[in-house]
């Protein structure tokens, strides 16, 4: 039936999968592929490497592959079975079983729900693990057993608690093991011990005896301890640490730790640093271990060159402070991270990492308690001067080096400004490089600089007129950097709350721009002027009267109006635009009628002359109330998902409020499907005269000749709000509704419109789908409509899922037939599917336990509409769903002593997944 | 203390990148939805992740010379971590993101944020970065070796073929257990070793067995700014480190390497040893450049004790601040009628440095004046290679300056006129400099040195001890002192 597919194949289909699993299953579904690869990994023709790329699928995907804990189950079991039959030379195969069969557990929720196997499967990694030192199986199992340690490590983090009535088991193998594998081990035992006391914390009063028995445990899983899952474990300073409470001094939890830290030296040091970070919970949590316990580590740790551990050290410092780290400690410890934030046989990224560390380093006594971030007071300018920025660290260390210091000035507050000024000096560095051509990236630094900068000194009067006059200068020999400096006054201005710079600096701008000597002025430089200048027209504060004297004399003078083409006619009534909303507007009124009719009659562009018409239209016959309401910006959406399909102008700046579509901020409607009710015609009394039994078939296929027969299935939906929306959208009107497939399996569904929607009946939706696939699907909805108010509005609805029923019709013949025509074509559709030797037939067997239910009740109830006979007395039924476009699923259900046995015939063997979930959801007892 | 995500991604300018390599860890995923909760924003498709990374990285659409979504000033990249805001219909911000660029080869990774979402927690704070940053530079190396350098097409693909295998040995769920192995370096032995009675450590694969032997090289690399200049200090450092390679058989054998000092050297600062030290005595970490300078520091000798790995490793790396540079250098250019430069430099050699290089050359580049026409200098030493099209000098001074320990170089420099050259935006007008490069074998400025008998291993028989130093030239810059130079070190300022 299905083909085994090639390597080349499999590989090529694996990299189309990885870079989008949705798209590679649009034409198809999971439920096939996921067969597919089961096939392959089970069919002893593929090559281990094969397998093993399939396997990859299966563990980095498991939530595509097995949507449910049902599929997931039988994955899992599947995969257990290969492994147990793979031949041992197979380790690799094994290995990668093993980790997908823990990915899918854990992913699809059996570990949750207990399934059996899930159980089945930890202990196997259990027995795994306990083979230490390779007694029983050899060295060539190491890898697997490895793995399997690797595997309890993960689950038991997944699962916290899991673990914590094997400790006593778990410490003796790691005692025992003496490969490097036992770092693994020591791993595993601290997290189980960690989690156990994390249990024990929990419950209230003293807890000795418990403790006792918990580090003597060596008994199954703790399946219940997973059923109320711990809250994760508070990071240092937020939140509190829960504690356990014991009476006398634990001994024996002492000496393990110890022993633990003793042989920390053996792991690698990432490793090394998981087991300290364990280590350090385990002693925050119980009282009677204290910090000091770590003493012996930390000359080791303090002189060490790896991230990992230094960054545990850290960890430490923030959770033990004073217990554990002298005032010598910690003035070493911050000294020693200024250090290596600058050293030179450093990666960059370690270096800003460090930095960053610098900037959060827990102090033993940290001026702010209220748990506000504050810089650390042991950072101060002299500490921190070698880390003051130059032009040859690259943007991120340069920005990061300039935001720290600026920082640490700030809160220094010096007389002097010394410090200040050496930042300043160091931005006009960037000035002068951005000046000389620098590089984009160069370029977009320098802005960035200045923003840093100014963000912690924009009250600096002396700092900030000097940028102003030197930002112009940049300008004045670089005309394109007006986006980037009309960015840095917008985000000025929304950063830096009562500052009067950026208002300042456009002023100096267009003082500048209207001062140029017109001979100077090209079309191109003219294009960034105007960005300038229309921008500056925003501003309510900076009047307006010189950019309007320029632009007329701009357009007069020079050849603007005949060459400038659209966009330069554009921009210049963009900012004529937006002086129309200025507070200014009447001083400048005439200048800006003049400059209006001047385009109206003299620009070389109809489109412009229109624009401009309009405008000196509204400008001249509305109020200035009525004026910025017609012009004023909609609500504050963002630029990109705003649908300006009726603006007026391309640019996107300020659109006509009530020509534009507005975004919903949260879904307002949704389609819900209707629940039948279950009244259902009778089935056909056959008014007509029967056919002749050898035609009925050739009747039934006769009616596919014609195009569109019974190729669609109408689901219905009641659309309505979703719960309690805010009053503006209690009355919408003029609602189309615009559904996007997920997958190629469907055609295109046509738009709905619904006239409108109140509070009371909600109405229903008939969206018709076109099969091309019979498979369930779901569709995008989103919808537009208008409101009470007169605005337009999109808004997206939750997904509509089409459930596999969703999509059965019942028999497509006419609605006269006869009984017995019907169960004669019944018939003749089973024989014919089951003799044909087609590659899509098959058949299937579903049982199911009845239980004290009635057979007639269930098949009623739940198959009623696509029921072609029944007969009471042998308690027998034939169901027949026909699914567009031309497929069609058989039952004949049958009640035998022990269960009810369902037989499945179907012309489309894809869709058994499908059959058999349903089958299984419709006759389940629950 | 896991990672969610790992990609592998190649960038050509002006190209959209390819995504080579990703690995996913959904139990890592599934632990990321229960902490973030409402805010959780799913690792998106391979797809869909390149255009974010690259729009943060600042590497998309290169025509477009200002583009908000990836030039905004407001969003400084100033750590490490990046924030990807992604595109599509679910939407939302991936963070945080850690990046290492080195070429056209760009690698990612996502580590678990555990802690609550809301507010943003800060890095450090989070225990899974330090593990995604040694992840990361761990991949890195094995790709690409320690020496970095461009890696792609036919000799990427060969290094990216074994990477699943050693990723399922070093992160097999998302938690890192180990590095992965360093290109160049030695395989690690094909069988275990079988287990004894003593607990092997996890960083030594197998065991050695043969005759003991030890290398140990001292590398010293002098970094120097000079300004000539009497209203700005020159600058000069020295920073090392010790790489050994032991063959040492047993478990953990036991060895000692000692630096030390001659009387009266500066002390060795910033120490930082490899985690296979066992032990360090306080007094070796408390010089720190940081710090102003401590007459009591102590000056050695530094004793490292230690056990091993297999194959070849840095064990321990310091600062020092030398009284005096080793090449005193001064440099000097005049305007004179266009387009012609006088040039006169002068090197001094100091005299604790050994007179013997392996090599020895100062490069002289001029930018943004065009190519170089009539080159009319001479050298008291040495040779001089003109470059026309590269508008650089470069002055081979060999393997020895001199007696009289001082060479120097003068003349006029002329320009063709010629518009294409090199270009700098920072070395314009008379800011330029002059670069050195020089090896000096058997030799330290710090004057640190690794004795052949302070080499301790107790082992049976007598090891065979290789003991070599070097001084080698890193960032030596000499500025002109008649023009302007960029600062190179706040420390300057106080």
């Amino acid at each position: 039936m299905m083909a085994t597919t090639t390597a080349s194949s499999w590989s090529q289909k694996h990299a189309a999968f990885t870079l989008s699993p949705s798209q590679f299953l649009s034409s198809t579904t999971s439920e096939c592929f996921l067969a597919e690869l089961l096939h392959d990994l089970r069919d002893d023709r593929a090559s281990e490497s094969t397998k093993i790329l399939l396997l990859s699928l299966l563990q980095e995907y498991p939530n595509v592959l097995c949507p449910g804990t049902m599929a997931g189950e039988e994955t899992a079991l599947e995969l257990l079975s290969i492994f147990n039959q793979a031949p041992p030379r197979f380790i690799s195969l094994k290995c990668h079983l093993m980790l997908a069969i823990t990915n899918i557990l854990v992913c699809t929720s059996c570990v949750d729900r207990q399934v059996n196997v899930a159980e089945m499967f930890l202990d196997l990694l259990f027995q795994t693990v306990q083979d230490t030192n390779d007694h029983k199986d050899g060295q060539a199992f190491r890898s697997l057993r490895a793995v399997a340690c690797d595997c309890l490590r993960e689950v038991e983090t997944c699962f916290p608690g899991l673990l914590s009535q094997k400790l006593e088991a778990l410490y003796l193998l790691k005692q025992q093991e003496t490969t490097p594998l036992h770092q693994a081990y020591c791993v595993l035992y601290t997290l189980g011990l960690k989690n156990a006391i994390h249990h024990l914390s929990r419950g209230n009063g003293v807890a000795d005896g418990e403790l006792k028995s918990v580090l003597a445990g060596n008994e199954g899983f703790a399946w219940k301890a997973i059923e109320k899952p711990l809250p994760p474990f508070p990071v240092s300073s937020l939140g509190q640490i829960p504690m356990l409470q014991t009476c006398t001094e634990s001994k024996e939890l002492k000496s393990i730790v110890s022993l633990l830290l003793e042989e920390s030296y053996l792991l690698t040091p990432v490793f090394q640093a998981v087991l300290l970070r364990e280590l350090v919970e385990v002693v925050a949590m119980v009282q009677a271990l204290s910090p000091a316990i770590f003493k012996s580590q930390l000359l080791r740790l303090f002189g060490t060159a790896e991230i990992t551990l230094l960054h545990a050290t850290l960890l430490m410092k923030a959770t033990f402070t004073d217990s554990l780290f002298t005032t010598e400690d910690e003035n070493f410890f911050i000294k020693r991270l200024v250090g290596m934030a600058q050293h030179p046989l450093l990666s960059n990224t370690q270096k800003l990492f460090y930095m960053d560390c610098i900037l959060h380093f827990p102090e033993n006594r940290p001026i702010s308690s209220n748990g506000e971030e504050s810089l650390p007071v042991l950072v101060t300018p002299r500490l921190a001067a070698s880390l003051l920025p130059t032009v040859f660290n690259d943007s991120s260390t340069m920005l990061c080096r300039l935001s720290l210091l600026s920082l640490v000035y700030m809160e220094a507050d010096e007389d002097d400004d010394k410090g200040v000024s050496y930042l300043f000096n160091h931005l006009m560095a960037l000035h002068r490089i951005v000046d000389n051509h620098g590089t984009r990236e160069m370029t977009v630094t320098f802005f960035r600089a200045v923003f840093t900068f100014l963000s912690y000194f924009y009250y600096s009067e002396k700092f900030t007129s000097d940028l102003t006059a030197r930002l112009c200068e940049l300008y004045s020999r670089h005309y394109y950097l007006a986006p980037n400096l009309i960015n840095l006054i917008d985000r000025a201005q929304e950063c830096l709350g009562d500052s009067e710079w950026p208002i300042q600096l456009l002023k100096a701008l267009q003082k500048q721009i209207v001062e140029l000597p017109h001979p100077q002025l090209t079309l191109q430089s003219l294009s960034w002027h105007l960005k300038i200048l229309g921008r500056v027209a925003r501003e309510g504060q900076v009047p307006q009267r010189n950019s309007l004297c320029f632009l007329l004399s701009v357009l007069i003078n020079s050849s603007l109006c005949a060459a400038g083409g659209w966009r330069l006619g554009n921009a210049v009534l963009a900012v004529c635009r937006n002086l129309l909303l200025h507070p200014s507007l009447d001083q400048v009124f005439i200048e800006l009628a003049d400059l209006l009719q001047h385009i109206m009659h003299h620009y070389n562009d109809t489109d412009i002359q229109d624009h401009a018409r309009f405008y000196y239209t509204l400008l001249t016959n509305l109020s200035r109330e009525k004026l910025s309401g017609v012009l004023a910006k909609g609500p504050d959406v963002g630029p990109a998902k705003v649908r300006s399909l009726s603006s007026i102008m391309a640019e996107s700046d300020g659109l006509s409020s009530c020509l534009t579509i507005h975004q919903t901020k949260q879904p307002v409607l949704q389609l819900v499907k209707v629940q039948d009710s279950g009244a259902w015609e009778a089935l056909g009394k056959g008014a007509s005269d029967s056919i002749e039994e050898k035609e009925v078939l050739t009747i039934y296929r006769e009616q596919f000749l014609s195009p569109g027969f019974a190729s669609e299935v109408l689901l219905k939906c009641h659309l309505m709000h979703v719960g309690e929306v805010e009053a503006l959208y209690h009355k919408l009107f003029s609602i189309r509704l615009h559904f996007d497939l997920t997958d190629s399996n469907y055609e295109e569904v046509q738009d709905v419109t619904v006239p409108c929607l109140k509070d009371r009946k909600p109405p229903v939706i008939h969206l018709k789908l076109k099969p091309r696939q019979p498979y369930p699907t779901r569709l995008h909805a989103s919808a537009m409509f208008t409101t009470e108010d007169g605005l337009s509005w999109y808004s997206q609805l939750e997904d509509v899922s089409v459930s596999f029923p969703d999509i059965f019709l019942p028999l497509p013949v006419k609605t006269d037939w006869s009984q017995e025509n019907r169960e004669q074509l019944f018939d003749h559709i089973w024989r014919c599917t089951c003799s044909e030797e087609s590659s899509q037939s098959t058949t299937s067997l579903f049982c199911f336990e009845l239980g004290d239910r009635c057979l007639c009740d269930l098949v009623e109830s739940n198959f009623h509409p696509y029921l072609i006979s029944k007969d009471l007395k042998q308690e027998s039924y034939k169901v027949l769903f026909f699914l567009p476009p031309q497929c069609h699923v058989l039952l004949n259900i049958a009640n035998a002593e022990d269960a009810v046995r369902v037989s499945i015939v179907t012309d489309n063997w894809k869709l058994l997944p499908y059959i058999n979930s349903y089958l299984k959801n419709v006759t389940s007892k629950v | 203390m896991s990672i969610r995500a790992l990609w592998i991604i190649t960038h050509e300018k002006g190209q959209s990148g390819t995504v080579r390599f990703s690995k996913r860890y959904p139990t890592v995923e599934r632990r990321a939805k229960s902490l973030a909760g409402a805010q959780y924003v799913a690792v998106p498709e391979d797809c869909e992740i390149l255009h974010p990374l690259l729009t943060e990285l600042g590497l998309t659409d290169p025509d477009k010379p200002f583009l908000v979504s990836r030039d905004d000033c407001a969003r400084p990249q100033r750590s490490p971590a990046l924030e990807l805001r992604l595109e599509g219909r679910a939407g939302g911000a991936l963070w945080p993101v850690l990046a290492l660029v080195q070429g056209g080869l760009i690698l990612a990774c996502l580590p678990l944020v555990e802690a609550p979402p809301e507010p943003r927690p800060p890095l450090p704070g989070l225990a899974s970065v330090s593990q995604a940053l040694s992840l990361l530079a761990g991949v890195q190396g094995f790709l690409c070796g320690p020496g970095g350098g461009r890696l792609e097409g036919e000799a990427l693909a060969s290094r990216l073929a074994p990477l699943p295998s050693v990723l399922l040995q070093v992160c097999p769920l998302g938690t890192p257990l180990d590095s992965p192995p360093q290109a160049g370096a030695q395989p690690a032995p094909a069988a275990h070793s079988p287990a004894g009675a003593q607990k092997q450590p996890a960083w030594k694969a197998g065991l050695y067995r043969g005759r003991a032997a030890v290398t140990v090289a001292l590398s010293e690399m002098a970094r120097s700014t000079q300004y000539g200049r009497r209203s700005r200090q020159d600058l000069w450092d020295v920073h090392g480190s010790v790489s050994c390679k032991c063959e040492v058989e047993g478990v953990l054998p036991n060895v000692t390497v000692t630096l030390s000092l001659p009387p009266n050297g500066s002390p060795l600062q910033d120490i930082l040893v490899h985690p296979c030290v066992t032990s360090l005595d306080a007094s070796l970490l408390a010089a720190s450049s940081v710090d102003d300078s401590d007459g009591s520091a102590f000056s050695g000798p530094y004793k490292f004790p230690f056990s091993p790995p297999l194959e070849q490793f840095r064990l321990c790396s310091y600062t020092s601040q030398v009284p005096v540079p080793p090449i005193l250098g001064s440099y000097q250019l005049k305007e004179e009628e266009e387009p012609h430069l006088r040039v006169s430099v002068t090197l001094k050699l100091h005299e604790s440095v050994r007179n013997s290089f392996e090599y020895c050359e100062a490069h002289l580049p001029f930018f943004n004046r065009g190519q170089l026409g009539n080159v009319d200098v001479k050298v008291s030493s040495g040779q001089l290679e003109v470059s026309k099209e590269k508008s650089l000098l470069v002055w081979v001074l060999g393997q020895k300056f001199p007696k009289s320990r001082e060479a120097s170089l003068g003349g006029t420099v002329g320009f063709s006129g010629q518009l294409s050259g090199p270009a700098d935006p920072l070395c314009t007008g008379l800011t330029a400099y002059i670069k050195l490069y020089f090896r000096v074998p058997d030799m330290t400025l710090s004057g640190c040195s690794v004795d052949q008998h302070s080499v301790q291993i107790y082992s049976t028989a007598k090891p065979r001890i290789t003991t070599s130093r070097e001084l080698v030239s890193a960032e030596y810059y000499i500025w002109n002192s008649t023009g302007d130079a960029p600062v190179s070190s706040g420390l300057l300022m106080l």
